[in-house]
């Protein structure tokens, strides 16, 4: 029985589940860098994140992209907070920022982070507690800060997530904050479901 | 078969009329079924003030009109599935091109031939929609250096370099484009945010269940240490 579950941890760790592994398979080799050491355009990108009401105050945000095997790059640190960064794949593919403009004022921001690691809670841990109004400050790279308001939370089983209802592209500029939820697959070394949290800009 | 043929012949002047005036009709590449799985997804920001004309400089599209336009990608069947939508534009489409709304291949800031050409948005008011699946080889009615502009293109060349591929639709008024955006990469499926140690809103779950994850999480967590301190250095 030991060694099953030595064997299990073994298959846990391999696989990662969190994407934690950062040489493991389908994952970007790229090192994830915060969005201030990006190199930049005049693109005016997000930088920090503030949500009050469940003590979340990251003053650094990670630039993230999509993963060789098509799924969202996650953090690798369970500590910090992740920015789904559009223009980051054709930036690897050899495209200057310039080349990949973000639309100004548009959406959707997406932040993703872990809800727990392998040993507690992770920075998002607490995202089930948000509640319609609740604040979220995101501070931009022109010194700027946006702030949103939570105006719904959704669970959404992971074998039919919304792609285009979380990351497609939107008129108007609104916040999606992301973490794991529901039951925990052993087998598949990962939750079942994701936590979808929309906010609004209201200033 | 005689008698069709002045029918055949009537039908390519309508064909020609629609080159040069309309481009409104439905007509695209083969329509097909969904297909189970898809190789990538891209989502566009169609906006007027990114419209540029046919001679390379700015020609702004429809003010106040947007585009949301999501594409899923099946390489491996070179198949497009789309969900095209379109917020304020008015008036009849128009294109030399046999449909007004298209993927066509150039970088932001310049212009280019399209590539594919989708069923026209249609709806009542101020919102347009277009869904479906098409598989190629694609056809444009547009001819460039004796052959048609989809002639060759595959969907693989999307997800080879999105951002080289915008997404638009032309209007009688604004014939350049009414509303233009550059496809971007989005990912797939659910994003893996939790390793399991606190199994997370798993209020259905039996007691017996959480005491076995806590443990292969525990199993885990030694070797993971290890992992996370060498992938910091």
């Amino acid at each position: 029985m030991r060694l099953a579950l030595a064997l299990a941890g073994l298959v846990l760790l391999l696989a990662g589940c969190a994407g934690a592994a950062p040489d493991g398979p389908g994952r970007a080799a790229a090192p994830q860098a915060a969005t201030t050491e990006r190199v930049a355009a005049d693109a005016v990108v997000p930088v920090s994140v503030r949500v009050p009401a469940i003590g979340v105050d990251e003053p650094e945000v990670l630039s993230l992209g999509v993963a060789p095997d098509g799924t969202a790059e996650v953090p690798q640190d369970y500590a910090r907070v992740g920015w789904f960064d559009r223009t980051l794949s054709a930036q690897r593919a050899g495209a200057t920022p310039a080349d990949v403009p973000l639309p100004a004022g548009r959406g959707p921001t997406v932040l993703l982070g872990h809800v727990d690691s392998r040993r507690g809670p992770a920075v998002f841990f607490r995202l089930r507690d948000l509640r319609p109004g609740d604040v979220v400050e995101v501070g931009r790279s022109d010194g700027s800060v946006a702030g949103y308001a939570i105006e719904r939370t959704e669970q959404v089983a992971k074998d039919t997530f919304p792609t285009f209802a979380v990351f497609g592209a939107t008129a108007t500029d609104v916040l999606r904050l992301v973490t794991c939820a529901g039951d925990f697959d052993r087998g598949a070394r990962s939750y079942t479901d994701n936590l979808v949290v929309h906010a609004v800009r209201v200033r | 078969m005689r008698r069709a043929l002045p029918k055949l012949a009537a039908l390519s002047v309508l064909t020609a009329g629609a080159v040069l005036f309309s481009g409104g009709t439905a007509l695209a590449d083969t329509p097909v079924d969904e297909p189970d799985s898809f190789t990538s997804m891209f989502t566009v920001m169609a906006t007027p003030d990114t419209v540029i004309g046919t001679n390379g400089q700015p020609a702004p599209g429809q003010p106040g009109a947007t585009g949301t336009f999501n594409y899923r990608i099946n390489s491996d069947e070179d198949v497009i599935c789309y969900d095209l939508t379109l917020n304020g534009i008015t008036g009849e489409y128009q294109s030399p091109a046999r449909t007004a709304t298209h993927i066509h291949e150039a970088a932001e800031g310049a212009a280019g031939p399209p590539r594919i050409a989708f069923p026209n948005p249609e709806g009542e008011g101020d919102t347009r929609t277009s869904s479906g699946c098409l598989q190629g080889p694609f056809t444009t009615g547009v001819m460039a250096n004796g052959q048609d502009t989809g002639t060759g293109f595959t969907v693989r060349q999307i997800e080879e370099n999105p951002s080289a591929f915008f997404g638009d639709t032309h209007t009688a008024e604004y014939s350049a484009g009414a509303v233009r955006g550059q496809l971007m990469a989005v990912p797939m499926g659910g994003v893996e945010t939790g390793a399991g140690a606190t199994e997370a809103g798993s209020t259905d779950a039996a007691p017996a269940a959480l005491g076995a994850g806590a443990l292969v999480a525990a199993a885990a967590a030694g070797a993971f240490a290890l992992r996370r301190r060498a992938g910091r250095s």
